[in-house]
C-alpha cells in the first residue's frame, strides 16, 4: 500500500467519483442539448480511465514510498482554522495571535520572544492594511 | 511598422504616468522579492494581491502584477545563482550560475543573468507588439469547436511540459475542470456538487485554490525540509571584463530569439524556453566546451529565453484569450475581475490597456535591471532572515488575501481544504499548476464545447471537420500515440524503468 504510484491512481479514481457520482444525478441531456451533467461526467469518466491507468501501470514500474508527514501539514491547518474561528468570535488580532503561536510549532525551533515579535509586527501591518488599502478587517 | 511605433508611443504615454510608473516598480520590486524567497511562487502572490487590485485602475493594476511576474524571473535567477536554490523556473540557472559561484565568479554571473535578462525582455517586447496584434486577426476564425481543441492543446502540453508526465499532468488539468464545475451551471441553472452549501454555490474561488496548492503547501514542504539556508557572503565584484561582456551578447541574442518563440506555444512559458536555450547554446556556441562548468553562455541563454518566454506568453492570452500556462491562467482571471475580456477584441476596444503594459514592460525592464544588478548585494540580505520568521508572514498574508476576496472568513476553511489538497498532490508528486489552468478553462471549455455540440446537433464529427479543430486534435493524437509507444518500447527494455525519466530537470541537472 505504502507505493506512491498505486495510492496516486486510487486518489484519483475516488476523486473521479466523487465527482462523477453525483454527476448522474443531474440532467444529462444529449449531445445536441447538454445538461448540467453531461460535461461532468464526461470529464469523470477520462479522470476514471487515467486513475485506472495510473494503477495498472503502478504494477509495472518500481515502487516508490510514499513520503507523507501529517504532522507540519496538521498544525498549518490548525493554525488557519483557528485563525477563522477566533476572527469569527473575537477578532481578527487574536487570531493573529493564536496563527503565531501555534503555526511556530512546525519550525525548526520555538521562541516565545520571537512569537511576540512576529505577532506584533503582523498585526501592525494588518492595521497598515486596514487604514492605508481600506481592506474590511475585522481587527477590533 | 509606423503603425507599432505609434502604438508603442501611446502606450508609453499612459505607461509614464506617475501612478503606473509607481505600480510598475511596486510590481517589480514584489516580484524581485518572491522570486528570490522560496515559498511563495509568482503564482501565489498574484494571487494574494488579486483582492488588494480591487481598489486600483485598471491598468495599473495590470502592470502591477504583470510585473511580479516577469520581476520574479529575475529575482529567481538570483537565488539560483548564489545559493543553489531552485525555484520552478530558474532550474538550469542553477548549472551554470552556480558553478561560477564556485569559482568565484558571482558578479560577473549575476551581472550576465541581469544584462540577458534585460535583452531577452527587450527583444520579447519587440515581438509582442508586433505579433499580438496579427495573432488577434486570425483569433477570429476560431469557432467553438476550435476553441476546445486549442484549450486541449493546451492542457496536454502544459501537463507535459511542467510533469513531464503526461499522465499525471492531465490528471491534474481534469482534476481542475471537475474543480471548476462546482456552482451554477450558467446554462441551466442547476446547482452543482455544491453540496447545499450556500458559500459553494458561485463556486470556488479563484484565490482560494491557488493559495491553498501553492502558498500553504509550499509553506509546508520546506518546513517539513527543514534545512537552514546560509545566506551568501562571498565578494560580488559586478564590473565586466570588455571580453566577457561580448561573450554575453550572442549567447543572450540566441536565447531571447528561442525564448520568444517558446513563450508564444500553448503549454510554453519558461521553463521549457531555459531548458531549450541551455541545449541550444550546448550545441552551437564557441565556447560549448566549457559549458555546464560555469560558463558565461550557459547562464546568459537561459536568463534570456526565461525572460523573453515570460513575456511573450501573454500573446495568446491577449490575441486569442486563451491562457497557455497556470501564471497567465491567472493573469486572466484578473483581467476579468477588471471587466476584460482577453481575446481578439481586447487590443482594439482597451487600446491604452495593452500597449500600455506593453510599455510598461520596457519600462520595468529597466527598474528591474537596477533591482537586480548594482542592488543585488542589498536583496541578498533577504536570506538573513529566518524561515521561522518568514512562514507565519506568508501564512499570515495568505489568510488576509483569502479573506479580503468576499470578506468572508469561510473561504478560509475553503483554502485550508485546498492547503492538504494541495500537499497530498505534492506529496503524490502531481503537479498543482496543471490544476490551476484546468480550473479557469474549465467552465470556458465546457461553455464551448456545449456550444460546438449545440450548433453541430450532437455530432462530434464537427470537431474533425474543421481545419483549425481538426489539425489540433491530430496534433493530440499524433502526441498521445508517440507517449503510449515510448512507453511500451521503454517498458519492454528495461522491466524497471528508473524513477528519475519521469521529471526531465531531474535527468538535467548536474548534482
Amino acid at each position: 500500500m505504502n507505493d506512491r504510484n498505486l495510492v496516486r491512481g486510487l486518489v484519483l479514481i475516488a476523486i473521479s467519483l466523487a465527482f462523477g457520482l453525483p454527476a448522474l444525478r443531474y440532467p444529462i441531456g444529449e449531445f445536441s442539448h447538454a445538461g448540467a451533467g453531461l460535461f461532468p461526467l464526461m470529464v469523470s469518466g477520462l479522470l476514471l480511465l487515467i486513475g485506472v491507468v495510473t494503477v495498472v501501470r503502478a504494477r509495472f514500474v518500481e515502487h516508490v514510498p510514499l513520503d507523507f508527514q501529517a504532522r507540519n501539514i496538521a498544525i498549518i491547518l490548525a493554525s488557519l482554522c483557528g485563525f477563522a474561528l477566533l476572527s469569527h468570535f473575537l477578532n481578527m488580532t487574536v487570531g493573529i495571535v493564536f496563527m503565531v503561536f501555534c503555526s511556530a510549532f512546525a519550525g525548526s525551533s520555538y521562541s516565545v520572544m520571537r512569537n511576540i515579535k512576529i505577532a506584533a509586527g503582523l498585526i501592525a501591518v494588518a492595521f497598515a492594511f486596514q487604514k492605508l488599502l481600506g481592506l474590511n478587517l475585522p481587527l477590533y | 511598422m509606423m503603425d507599432v511605433l505609434h502604438n508603442l508611443a501611446f502606450g508609453f504615454e499612459h505607461a509614464l504616468t506617475w501612478q503606473n510608473l509607481m505600480f510598475c516598480a511596486l510590481g517589480c520590486t514584489v516580484g524581485t522579492l518572491v522570486g528570490l524567497l522560496p515559498g511563495l511562487g509568482p503564482l501565489a502572490t498574484i494571487s494574494l494581491l488579486l483582492p488588494l487590485t480591487y481598489s486600483i485602475p485598471t491598468t495599473g493594476a495590470l502592470i502591477m502584477l504583470a510585473g511580479i511576474y516577469y520581476g520574479a524571473q529575475y529575482g529567481d535567477s538570483v537565488s539560483a545563482i548564489t545559493m543553489k536554490i531552485p525555484h520552478a523556473s530558474s532550474i538550469v540557472a542553477c548549472i551554470d550560475g552556480y558553478q561560477m559561484t564556485l569559482k568565484g565568479k558571482t558578479g560577473l554571473a549575476l551581472f550576465t543573468a541581469g544584462v540577458s535578462s534585460f535583452i531577452g525582455g527587450t527583444v520579447a517586447i519587440v515581438v509582442l507588439s508586433f505579433f499580438a496584434p496579427m495573432l488577434g486577426e486570425v483569433a477570429f476564425l476560431f469557432g467553438p469547436a476550435d476553441y476546445c481543441a486549442l484549450m486541449l492543446v493546451g492542457f496536454v502540453c502544459v501537463s507535459f511540459v511542467t510533469t513531464g508526465s503526461l499522465l499525471n499532468g492531465m490528471a491534474m488539468c481534469l482534476i481542475g475542470v471537475l474543480l471548476g464545475q462546482i456552482g451554477t451551471d450558467v446554462t441551466s441553472g442547476v446547482q452543482r456538487f455544491t453540496m447545499d452549501l450556500p458559500f459553494l454555490a458561485d463556486g470556488v474561488g479563484l484565490v482560494s485554490v491557488a493559495l491553498g496548492c501553492f502558498g500553504i503547501a509550499e509553506i509546508t514542504k520546506n518546513l517539513d525540509n527543514r534545512e537552514e539556508r546560509s545566506p551568501f557572503n562571498g565578494k560580488i565584484n559586478l564590473i565586466p571584463t570588455w571580453a566577457e561582456f561580448k561573450r554575453i551578447i550572442p549567447s543572450a541574442l540566441r536565447g531571447s530569439v528561442i525564448g520568444s518563440f517558446l513563450g508564444i506555444l500553448p503549454g510554453g512559458g519558461p521553463v521549457i524556453a531555459q531548458f531549450a536555450a541551455y541545449a541550444v547554446d550546448k550545441k552551437v556556441s564557441k565556447y560549448k566546451h566549457e559549458i555546464g562548468s560555469g560558463a558565461i553562455e550557459g547562464v546568459a541563454g537561459q536568463a534570456a529565453a526565461d525572460e523573453a518566454a515570460a513575456r511573450t506568453s501573454f500573446i495568446p492570452l491577449m490575441s486569442i484569450g486563451i491562457p497557455e500556462n497556470a501564471v497567465m491562467a491567472l493573469m486572466m482571471a484578473a483581467f476579468i475581475i477588471k471587466g476584460i475580456q482577453p481575446g481578439p477584441n481586447m487590443i482594439a476596444g482597451h487600446p491604452e490597456l495593452f500597449w500600455g503594459l506593453v510599455a510598461s514592460m520596457w519600462i520595468g525592464n529597466c527598474f528591474l535591471i537596477t533591482l537586480n544588478v548594482p542592488l543585488v548585494r542589498y536583496w541578498l540580505s533577504v536570506f538573513k532572515i529566518p524561515y521561522n520568521v518568514l512562514f507565519p508572514a506568508i501564512l499570515f498574508f495568505c489568510c488576509i488575501g483569502t479573506f479580503s476576496v468576499n470578506n468572508n472568513l469561510d473561504d478560509i476553511y475553503i483554502t485550508a481544504a485546498f492547503g492538504l489538497g494541495g500537499y497530498l498532490f505534492m506529496r503524490l508528486d502531481l503537479d498543482a499548476a496543471p490544476l490551476m489552468l484546468g480550473f479557469i478553462l474549465g467552465p470556458m471549455m465546457e461553455e464551448n464545447f456545449r456550444r460546438a455540440l449545440l450548433i453541430s446537433r450532437g455530432s462530434f464529427l464537427a470537431f474533425m471537420k474543421r481545419p483549425i479543430s481538426g489539425t489540433l486534435l491530430a496534433l493530440i493524437g499524433v502526441f498521445v500515440i508517440w507517449q503510449l509507444v515510448s512507453f511500451f518500447l521503454q517498458a519492454r527494455k528495461k522491466p524497471a524503468p528508473k524513477a528519475d525519466a519521469d521529471r526531465p530537470e531531474a535527468a538535467l541537472v548536474p548534482e
